[in-house]
C-alpha cells in the first residue's frame, strides 16, 4: 500500500478534528447555558483528542511529532475542509456545523473501524463511541430547536443554507481515492456522502427545516488540497501562540 | 473604545470599554425544569443518584447529564427522571427504617392497570439514593407498600424515592461505548496536572530574588 495515500487520509481526518475542536473550544465560557457550555467544551476536548490519535499514527509513519505538526504548519499545509475553519458565528451556526460535520464523522469512523489498515481500524474502533455521543448531541438539539420557535427555525434554516456548500466540500476526493478503496483502507468520500445525506435527511424530516436543493449548490472544495478561507490562518496563529513563545512549555 | 482583554475571544466581541449598560431584569422562573440523573458505575451495579440537571426535556437532560456526571468517573449507563415525577417519603433518622414509620393506607383511587415502578433507597443520610428494585403496582402508594414487602426488610433505610418505570429514560445497551474511553481522559482530572513542583520552584526563585 502506498504510504503517501494513508498519510493523506490521516492528515485530512486529523486536521478536520483539530480545527473543529479548536473552534468548538472557543465556546468555553460563552455557551448559551451552563450545561451546554460544559457539553460543548467536552466534545471540543474529544475532537482534539481524536486529532492527537491520528497525528500519532502519522508520527509512526515518519512524520514529525504531533505538537510540531499541529502548531508549526501554515494554513496552506492543512488538509481540513473549509467547513471546520469558518468562524463560530452565533450558536445556531455552530450547532448546524456540528450536526453536518459529526453525522459525516460517525460514518467515517464506522468505515475506518473496518479498515484493512490495522492501526486506523484500532483507533477508529476505540473512539467511535465518543463520536456517537457527538451525533446524539447534535441530532437532539436540531430536533428540539428545529421544531420550536419561529426565530429558532429561521436561524437554523439560514445557517443550514450558509453551511451546506462548505459541508459538501467535506467530501472532496483525494488523489488517492481509488487506491484507498481498492486496498480496503477506506470506503471513499462518495460512499460517505451518500450515507450522510440519508442520515441528515432523516433528522431534518422530523423538524420544520427544509433541505435546500443540492443540485443548485456549488460545493466549497479545495480545502483538502491546502486552499482555505481567510479565517484559517488567524485561527492557527491564535492556537499556536503559546507554542511559538515557548515550544518547550508544559502544563 | 472597545474592551481589550487578554482573552482574544472577549476582545472580538467588541464590547464597550468602561460603562457597562445595565442588564434587563430577568423574569422570575425563567429556568428550565430539573431532572435527576442516576449513574451505573460498572456492569451489574445498581444505578445510583448522582445529581440534577436543568433541561427543557428528558432527551436534552440525558445529553447534559452524560457530560456533567459521567465525564470523570467510570460509567456504563445512565438513567434520567423528571424531578416532578419522583415521589419522596419523609426522612427517618440514621439507623432507622422509614418503612416502619410509614403508615401506608390503601389509596382512595387506583388506576385499573398495574405498571412497574422503580424504587430507590437512601441507606444513610449524606449518601446517595440507590436503585433497590422494581415493583408492579397500580399507584405510587401501592408501589411503596410493595417495596416495603419485597425490598424493605434489610437494614436502615432513611428515605425512599418511587418513580414510574415509564418515567425513567434509560441509556440504551447499544450506547455503552459512549463511555469506554472515559477512564483514559486523565486531562479532565486536576491531579493530572503536576504543577506543585513548578510552583515550589517558582516560590524558591522569588525568595532568592527578594533576599538578594
Amino acid at each position: 500500500m502506498n504510504e503517501q495515500a494513508i498519510k493523506d487520509l490521516l492528515y485530512k481526518l486529523a486536521d478536520d478534528q483539530l480545527i473543529l475542536g479548536h473552534r468548538n473550544s472557543e465556546w468555553t465560557g460563552f455557551g448559551p447555558i451552563l450545561e451546554e457550555d460544559i457539553a460543548f467544551s467536552s466534545m471540543a476536548q474529544d475532537k482534539i483528542g481524536h486529532s492527537l490519535a491520528f497525528y500519532t499514527l502519522l508520527q509512526e509513519l515518519g512524520e514529525a511529532d504531533p505538537d510540531t505538526v499541529a502548531f508549526t504548519r501554515n494554513a496552506n499545509q492543512f488538509h481540513n475542509s473549509q467547513l471546520v475553519e469558518l468562524p463560530n458565528g452565533e450558536y445556531d451556526f455552530s450547532l448546524i456545523r456540528h450536526f453536518l460535520y459529526d453525522n459525516a464523522e460517525i460514518i467515517r469512523f464506522e468505515m475506518l473501524s473496518q479498515s484493512s489498515y490495522e492501526p486506523i481500524a484500532k483507533v477508529a474502533t476505540k473512539l467511535k463511541g465518543e463520536v456517537k455521543y457527538h451525533v446524539l448531541h447534535a441530532n437532539t438539539w436540531i430536533k428540539n430547536l428545529g421544531t420550536s420557535t419561529e426565530e429558532a427555525i429561521l436561524r437554523l434554516q439560514s445557517s443550514l443554507n450558509e453551511a451546506l456548500p462548505y459541508a459538501l466540500g467535506m467530501f472532496e476526493n483525494s488523489k488517492y481515492e481509488q487506491e484507498l478503496m481498492d486496498a480496503g483502507v477506506y470506503g471513499g468520500e462518495e460512499a460517505v456522502k451518500a450515507e450522510w445525506l440519508k442520515r441528515i435527511q432523516a433528522v431534518l424530516e422530523k423538524t420544520e427545516l427544509k433541505m435546500p436543493d443540492l443540485e443548485s449548490i456549488e460545493p466549497r472544495f479545495r480545502g483538502r488540497y491546502g486552499e482555505h478561507t481567510e479565517h484559517l490562518q488567524p485561527l492557527l496563529d491564535e492556537m499556536a501562540e503559546v507554542f511559538k513563545i515557548d515550544p518547550t512549555a508544559e502544563w | 473604545m472597545s474592551l481589550k482583554s487578554l482573552d482574544p475571544r472577549v476582545t472580538r466581541l467588541n464590547l464597550p470599554d468602561g460603562e457597562v449598560p445595565a442588564m434587563e431584569p430577568k423574569p422570575e422562573l425563567d429556568q428550565f425544569e430539573t431532572y435527576e440523573a442516576f449513574h451505573q458505575k460498572k456492569e451489574g451495579a445498581a444505578h445510583t443518584y448522582v445529581g440534577p440537571v436543568h433541561a427543557p426535556n428528558e432527551d436534552v437532560a440525558f445529553l447534559f447529564a452524560k457530560e456533567q456526571y459521567s465525564r470523570r468517573f467510570p460509567c456504563v449507563g445512565l438513567w434520567i427522571a423528571r424531578t416532578e415525577n419522583i415521589q419522596v417519603t419523609p426522612y427517618a433518622g440514621d439507623g432507622e427504617n422509614v418503612y416502619d414509620m410509614l403508615r401506608i393506607e390503601e389509596p382512595a383511587k387506583r388506576s385499573e392497570q398495574a405498571e412497574p415502578y422503580e424504587i430507590f433507597h437512601l441507606k444513610k443520610r449524606g449518601k446517595a439514593h440507590t436503585h433497590a428494585g422494581r415493583v408492579v403496582a397500580t399507584s405510587y402508594l401501592e408501589a411503596l407498600q410493595e417495596a416495603k414487602n419485597q425490598l424493605g426488610e434489610k437494614g436502615p433505610i432513611v428515605n425512599v424515592w418511587v418513580v414510574k418505570s415509564k418515567d425513567v429514560l434509560q441509556s440504551a445497551e447499544d450506547d455503552k461505548d459512549m463511555w469506554t474511553t472515559v477512564p483514559e481522559k486523565k486531562y479532565r482530572e486536576a491531579i493530572a496536572y503536576k504543577v506543585m513542583d513548578k510552583i515550589t520552584k517558582f516560590k524558591e526563585e522569588q525568595k532568592n530574588l527578594t533576599a538578594q
